[in-house]
């Protein structure tokens, strides 16, 4: 009897899963093929049939190209210097480096504005240097965008690199040695061939984020269009067919890019014959010149990479008005701060985004848990279905998403699931609950795996029912893992820009959508401190997510 | 009174592949029953069905002549102590102790007061408030018993409880699970694959083989009178001899052609044998002996190795006829590589003889 209860808890599961994931995603392609009514390919051939669109197509793909190798050529060499030579402040800044993976696309954008933008702090730098007439450069078009996703997306190279650094055997670097290779050939025909796994794992999570990226295109694009933000203009045109059109196409080359990622997982591990020894030991710097140069390197390197969110610190103190002409702004105060908080109007964005996350993150937390669970307890193809529905939407750019939500849930057939929540205040929590749910559900199943079986059995046979067990025992120990998931929920939801963007409400709009009207009403301050805001949220989310994926 | 616990024609299979064949069991109350068997043999499937972490494909488990197949392992009211002892690590040792006393819903009050009697009871007084990690391995194991035993279950399960302790901390953890078991008068299954614990705690030992029920009984019965041939090899040292039934009680080994390399013994036949089919025949060390090699009841051989073991000294001898046996020697030596002969030696336990396995439906 308990198994047909849990038969049936599952059944339930997949299918609000398959509600809030897949169904939509179903629905955006029936009705780009003109379902229900006559199946037509017309939208699809105006597409194929359209310049514009093979431009934006091609522009996504040689953008995420390009990305992938610039961000590789920050990404590994910094991995390599962080996790293979000890010099002072390694830890502190090794974790500091990381933070850009963390803070909201959008945050970074603006951050990226106000440093190296037209006004921003380094060419009006240039421009006082070198008496300039006006700005020496414009940050638009594809290299501004470039320049944005190789700041941003380093940090996979970083942070796989430094991890798969971790799991080869010094024992293979010393047999190497022994074997007469010097320090730079090792480093060639060792070192990097065995990492070469981690690394195209990087590549694809870069490409990925990359083609999925709409805030750097979106500010800096101006005409120059990539996929998504295609989308979104088609969408604003009114052109809604070709907005579910490009958006299956988009759909098409992610799950394209999840297959990749997905035979590119099991050569994973840079371990031989499945021993695993010891890690190889961080070379210590002897020579003081040597160990000064490195520190330099080491710290002069961090600040350039966390320059932008500093730029921004600065900005949000500068008062409205104040800075014009000057190179460095000449008046700095808290007012923009405080009429942050005297305007309810302006503190109404931070109160939305705060709680359309932490009601999406509470409900990614709850479905994802009980996915992961019944996932790992059934196995087989249940729980290959459930484990699925929870990476979809992760493999997905956000856009792509949101097309699909405001497509299923702006019609009123409640027979068919559908029910009218756009212009609602439960559609935007809704769209960050299904964007979080990969990482609640994958850090759910990551801890549930790792948790020994037997220790709910153990509580089974001490008399424990099924609530008591996933109580008492199963939430105390996956707490670091939910915490860790929790986090990052809460952050891409708080610091959501792409979802938002196609399905916000004036009373339900997000601190996003708030920094950008700031920004067109050339608020500049207020759009930093909104920036702040969101950096320093996220920043003690990433930090808990640190501490508890330690723990 | 009926059986405490009856196992009856238990079946399980996992995928194609069958597990457990037809285990009918009985144990009595506040006994301890050894599962013993090679891994694979489907002792811990066994345990896992009776504990209820798995439901049975056929046959039914009895407590008391109440059936409780269908319960949930936390209605059975059984305690388990696990392999890798699955102690709670976000609770300190108190808190895993009185673990199945909250699920019971016992007051805060009652249930420090039985963690405060349990815990002598495995000598762990004091380390109520420690953390489980800190403890020891063999302390961790007395822990996990602890935790079995405080909400006073019906039926106490141990799944290898000794096999994640060092080999030098085993025989003492071993005697003090015992006497805490035999203190509290518990019936449990006890399972294991090493027969020097088998044979040290249970009352009785149930073989299982290939998810088959080779022998139950007391370790002095499946050491004397092992009832088939895989009992026999299995428990203890035995060394196995191919020959023919000749007549009633009478195995011809070797073809004689030569003296010592062939010779008849007297055997206590096992199962279904008739005179001239072909026997395999198990001896253990102790029931041979070396002697001369002329002797017309020997077997002539040469030995290859020799186990000293303090009080008693193993050779190994390849014989003349094929085939080599361990003999327990005497004091004096013999030298690797001198030849010599094998007899029975009578007064001991006589050789067996089992049919030949390639005869065998098996």
């Amino acid at each position: 009897m308990s198994r047909r209860r849990q038969a049936l808890g599952g059944m339930s599961l997949v299918l609000v899963l398959v509600w809030l994931v897949g169904y939509p995603l179903l629905i955006t392609l029936l009705e780009a093929l003109g379902i229900p009514g006559a199946f037509s390919l017309a939208p699809f051939l105006e597409f194929a049939g359209r310049a514009d669109e093979w431009r934006a197509l091609w522009h996504s793909l040689w953008i995420s190209a390009a990305s992938v190798v610039l961000a590789g050529l920050v990404g590994v060499p910094l991995g390599l210097v962080f996790e293979g030579v000890d010099f002072p402040g390694r830890r502190t800044l090794g974790a500091l480096v990381a933070l850009p993976v963390a803070l909201p696309p959008l945050v970074g954008v603006i951050a990226f504005l106000f440093l190296y933008g037209e006004s921003g702090f380094v060419s009006r730098g240039v421009q006082a240097a070198l008496s300039l007439e006006k700005a020496p450069w414009q940050l638009s078009g594809p290299g501004a965008i470039l320049l944005v996703h190789a700041y941003s997306m380093y940090v996979y190279f970083y942070l796989f690199t430094r991890a798969a650094l971790v799991r080869i055997d010094a024992s293979i670097l010393e047999a190497a040695a022994s074997l007469g290779a010097g320090r730079r050939r090792r480093l060639w025909r060792v070192t990097l061939p065995l990492l070469g796994p981690a690394l195209v794992g990087a590549a694809l999570l870069t490409f990925m984020t990359s083609l999925a990226s709409f805030s750097a295109p979106y500010i800096f694009g101006g005409g120059f269009r990539v996929m998504t933000t295609q989308i979104v203009a088609s969408k604003l045109n009114g052109e809604i067919a070709m907005a579910q059109v490009e958006s299956v196409t988009l759909a098409l080359l992610a799950f394209l890019g999840l297959w990749a990622m997905r035979r590119a997982e099991p050569g994973h591990t840079a371990v031989v014959g499945g021993v695993r020894g010891v890690a190889p030991i961080r070379r210590q710097l002897r020579r003081p010149l040597v160990r000064v140069g490195a520190t330099a390197l080491g710290w002069g390197l961090a600040i350039f990479l966390l320059l932008p969110h500093l730029t921004l610190l600065v900005i949000s103190f500068v008062p409205p008005g104040t800075w014009t002409t000057e190179a460095i702004p000449p008046v700095l105060d808290g007012s923009n701060y405080r009429s942050l908080a005297s305007a309810p109007e302006r503190l109404r964005p931070v109160l939305n985004s705060l709680w359309m996350a932490s009601v999406a993150t509470l409900g990614a937390i709850v479905l994802g848990l009980s996915a992961a669970r019944s996932a790992v307890k059934r196995g087989g193809r249940m729980g290959g279905l459930l484990e699925t529905l929870l990476s979809v939407p992760w493999a997905l750019p956000g856009t792509v998403f949101a097309i699909a939500l405001a497509t299923t849930f702006s019609v009123n057939r409640p027979e068919l699931g559908r029910f009218v929540l756009v212009g609602t205040p439960w559609i935007l929590p809704m769209a960050y609950l299904v964007r979080s749910l990969p990482l609640t559900g994958r850090s759910s199943l990551a801890g549930l795996r790792q948790l020994d079986p037997s220790l709910e059995e153990a509580a089974a046979s001490l008399g424990a029912g099924r609530l008591r067990r996933v109580w008492r025992v199963i939430l105390p120990l996956l707490r670091p893992a939910i915490l860790a998931g929790a986090s990052l929920a809460f952050i891409t939801a708080l610091g959501d820009f792409v979802t938002s963007i196609v399905l916000y409400t004036y009373d339900t709009r997000p601190i996003s959508i708030e920094i950008l009207s700031s920004l067109r009403l050339q608020d500049t301050g207020v759009a930093a401190v909104y920036g702040v805001l969101l950096m320093v949220v996220s920043a003690m989310a990433f930090l808990l997510w640190g501490r508890e994926r330690r723990a | 009174m009926p059986p405490f616990l009856i196992l009856n024609g238990l079946e399980k299979s996992f995928g194609d592949q069958t597990v457990l064949r037809d285990i009918s069991l009985e144990i009595e109350q506040g006994e301890v029953l050894v599962l013993l068997g090679p891994s694979g043999s489907g002792k811990t499937t066994l345990l896992r069905l009776i504990a209820g972490f798995e439901q049975p494909d056929e046959g039914q488990i009895l407590v008391l002549d109440e059936d409780v197949t269908p319960l949930p392992p936390e209605r059975r009211n059984f305690g388990m102590v696990f392999q890798h002892y699955a102690l709670f690590p976000h609770l300190s040792v108190a808190g895993n102790v009185a673990f199945g006393l909250e699920s019971r819903g016992v007051p805060r009050e009652q249930r420090l007061s039985r963690v405060a009697e349990v815990l002598p009871l495995v000598d762990l007084e004091g380390f109520e408030d420690r953390r489980v990690q800190e403890i020891s391995g063999g302390q961790q194991q007395r822990v996990a018993l602890a935790r079995a035993l405080a909400p006073d279950p019906r039926l106490m399960l141990l799944d290898e409880p000794l096999s994640n302790l060092d080999p030098s901390l085993r025989e003492r953890t071993r005697r003090e699970l015992k006497s805490a078991i035999r203190r509290v008068g518990i019936t449990a299954v006890w399972v294991t694959h090493e027969q020097e614990e088998a044979f040290d705690v249970g009352d009785r030992v149930a073989l299982l083989n290939h998810g088959r029920l080779e022998q139950v009984g007391s370790p002095e019965e499946l050491y004397l009178d092992p009832q088939t041939l895989f009992v026999a090899g299995f428990v203890g040292r035995a060394s196995t001899l191919k020959g023919t039934l000749v007549a009633a009680g009478q195995v011809k080994l070797g073809d004689g052609r030569f003296v010592g390399q062939g010779a008849t013994w007297p055997v206590q036949t096992v199962g279904e044998v008739e005179v001239s089919q072909e026997v395999v025949i198990s001896l253990r060390p102790e029931g041979l002996e070396l002697t001369e090699t002329d002797r017309p009841d020997a077997l002539a051989g040469e030995i290859v190795e020799r186990q000293y073991r303090g009080e008693v000294t193993y050779y190994r001898v390849s014989l003349e006829m094929g085939g080599d046996v361990l003999v327990v020697g005497g004091t004096d030596r013999a030298a690797i590589g001198s030849r010599t002969g094998v007899a029975l030696r009578q007064a001991k336990r006589p050789a067996r003889a089992f049919p030949s396995p390639s005869e065998d439906s098996k």
